[in-house]
């Protein structure tokens, strides 16, 4: 089943980005400027990472997330570590087909730190928090209440097939909690590997 | 009463978005005005028979401190700022071939020394604030981006006398989140540098004179000074004793 998702997922992907041209070889690298802008789609797939004994429920099941990033610096530093920051929102929505057929709204506030010594390949860190609901609360030992806080961190690496077209992959680890709202909060958390593309306009 | 929360709610909620989108789009540049950039250069056309070409020599260009790839965007508005002041019959880009030997021409060098302060500690720090309260505080944290250039151009005459001129300005760009566009960075930087360029001619054309056809005559073989200082050496006697050895 899961494995039946990824290749969904990455056929998704692969489709979407098909009608890019792959013209930038032998072009000047890829230079977002302050107030650049940054739309994108990932999807990936949510699997259960267990970190505590309480922990009984093995969630999983597909997740989007449309983003919206707005860059904030040009590159600063001068040696591997030079790199942009940017700030953005992303919206996540997550379904739980594991232990129950649920479903996942969220919207987090996201920072992005993006290391550009590299031309075309560009790894990144990222950051993100923010409210989320979903009606697998109540359903579960560990939490009760459909109104929660997801936060994420993950890492990943962008592709850019042109100067405003890139493809990305990555890993995030996903903590889902009610930040102490309502009685049990043992959190939820889960890896979430992903891909996805972006656009720079 | 129940009912009316949720509407409450609403107006409250929309009215912080309609604040969040209209204040959170403010910017403006300020420009640290320079003393000699405040007004226009007279125009000081001279007469045609008296114009000379200038041919660029030379264009550096470095930011905070680092030599910087040559732009011919600053090469193309320091030539259309010269050619509205006339005071020469052609103005040739680095490209342009120079003028047969023999012919009277100036010479132009220009260095262009750029300073910019992004603040990116700054941005990163008010980023997560920001992102913290779910972009309700854009409106209340500015965002800064300074520029500071300063120019120097150097006008060498066919007879070999240099001129140099020198100018600087420095602006900042204040700005709230949603503002942000690469355009707004541009616009500042083409203030500044268009202070300083203003600034420059104003300085040219005091010396119209300097660049007038019947100014110096042309020498066929320009007179380079060359300076040398002989060091004096300080030699110690030394006593040389000779002995016969027979």
């Amino acid at each position: 089943m899961q494995s039946q998702a990824l290749a969904v997922i990455l056929l998704a992907t692969i489709t979407l980005c098909a009608p890019i041209p792959i013209s930038y070889a032998g072009e000047n690298a890829p230079r977002p400027t302050i107030g650049t802008q940054e739309i994108g789609l990932s999807a990936g797939y949510l699997l259960p990472d267990c970190l505590r004994a309480k922990c009984k429920t093995k969630q999983s099941g597909p997740a989007f997330m449309p983003s919206w990033m707005m860059t904030m610096t040009d590159p600063i530093g001068d040696s591997w570590y030079q790199g942009q920051f940017s700030l953005g929102a992303e919206a996540v929505y997550i379904e739980f087909q594991e232990p129950y057929l649920t479903h996942g709204v969220g919207f987090t506030p996201k920072i992005k730190y993006t290391f550009v010594a590299q031309d075309r390949i560009r790894p990144y860190a990222e950051f993100a928090g923010g409210p989320f609901w979903t009606d697998l609360g109540g359903k579960i030992p560990e939490q009760h209440s459909q109104f929660n806080f997801i936060l994420t961190a993950g890492l990943g690496i962008s592709y850019f097939l042109t100067e405003q077209a890139a493809l990305n992959v990555g890993y995030r680890f996903q903590h889902i909690s009610n930040a102490g709202t309502s009685h049990p909060n043992v959190g939820l958390n889960s890896s979430l590997p992903f891909a996805g593309f972006s656009f720079y306009f | 009463m129940h009912a009316k929360l949720p509407l409450r709610w609403t107006i409250f909620g929309c009215c912080g978005l309609i604040v969040t989108l209209t204040t959170g789009c403010a910017s403006w540049i300020e420009l640290k005005a320079t003393a000699d950039s405040s007004q226009e250069p007279n125009v000081r056309a001279i007469a045609r028979n008296e114009q000379v070409p200038l041919v660029m020599d030379s264009i550096s260009n470095t930011r905070n401190g680092s030599p910087q790839n040559l732009s011919l965007e600053t090469e193309q508005r320091l030539l259309g700022t010269l050619r509205e002041i006339g005071l020469f019959s052609h103005l040739g880009g680095i490209d342009s071939a120079e003028p047969p030997a023999g012919e009277k021409f100036i010479r132009a060098r220009l260095l262009f020394d750029e300073d910019i302060d992004q603040h990116a500690g700054d941005k990163a720090w008010k980023s997560i604030v920001i992102g913290a309260s779910m972009f309700i505080l854009t409106p209340f944290i500015p965002l800064d981006y300074d520029y500071a250039a300063h120019v120097t151009l150097e006008l060498e005459r066919w007879d070999g006398q240099i001129k140099r001129y020198e100018s600087q300005s420095a602006g900042t760009a204040h700005y709230q989140l949603f503002s942000t566009t690469p355009l707004m960075i541009d616009e500042l930087k083409g203030h500044v540098t268009e202070s300083c360029l203003t600034a420059l001619m104003q300085q040219m054309v005091h010396d119209t004179t300097f660049y007038t056809a019947s100014s110096a005559p042309i020498l066929d073989r320009p007179i380079h000074s060359v300076s040398v200082k002989s060091k004096r050496s300080k030699l110690t006697p030394v006593p040389i004793s000779t002995s016969s050895g027979k």
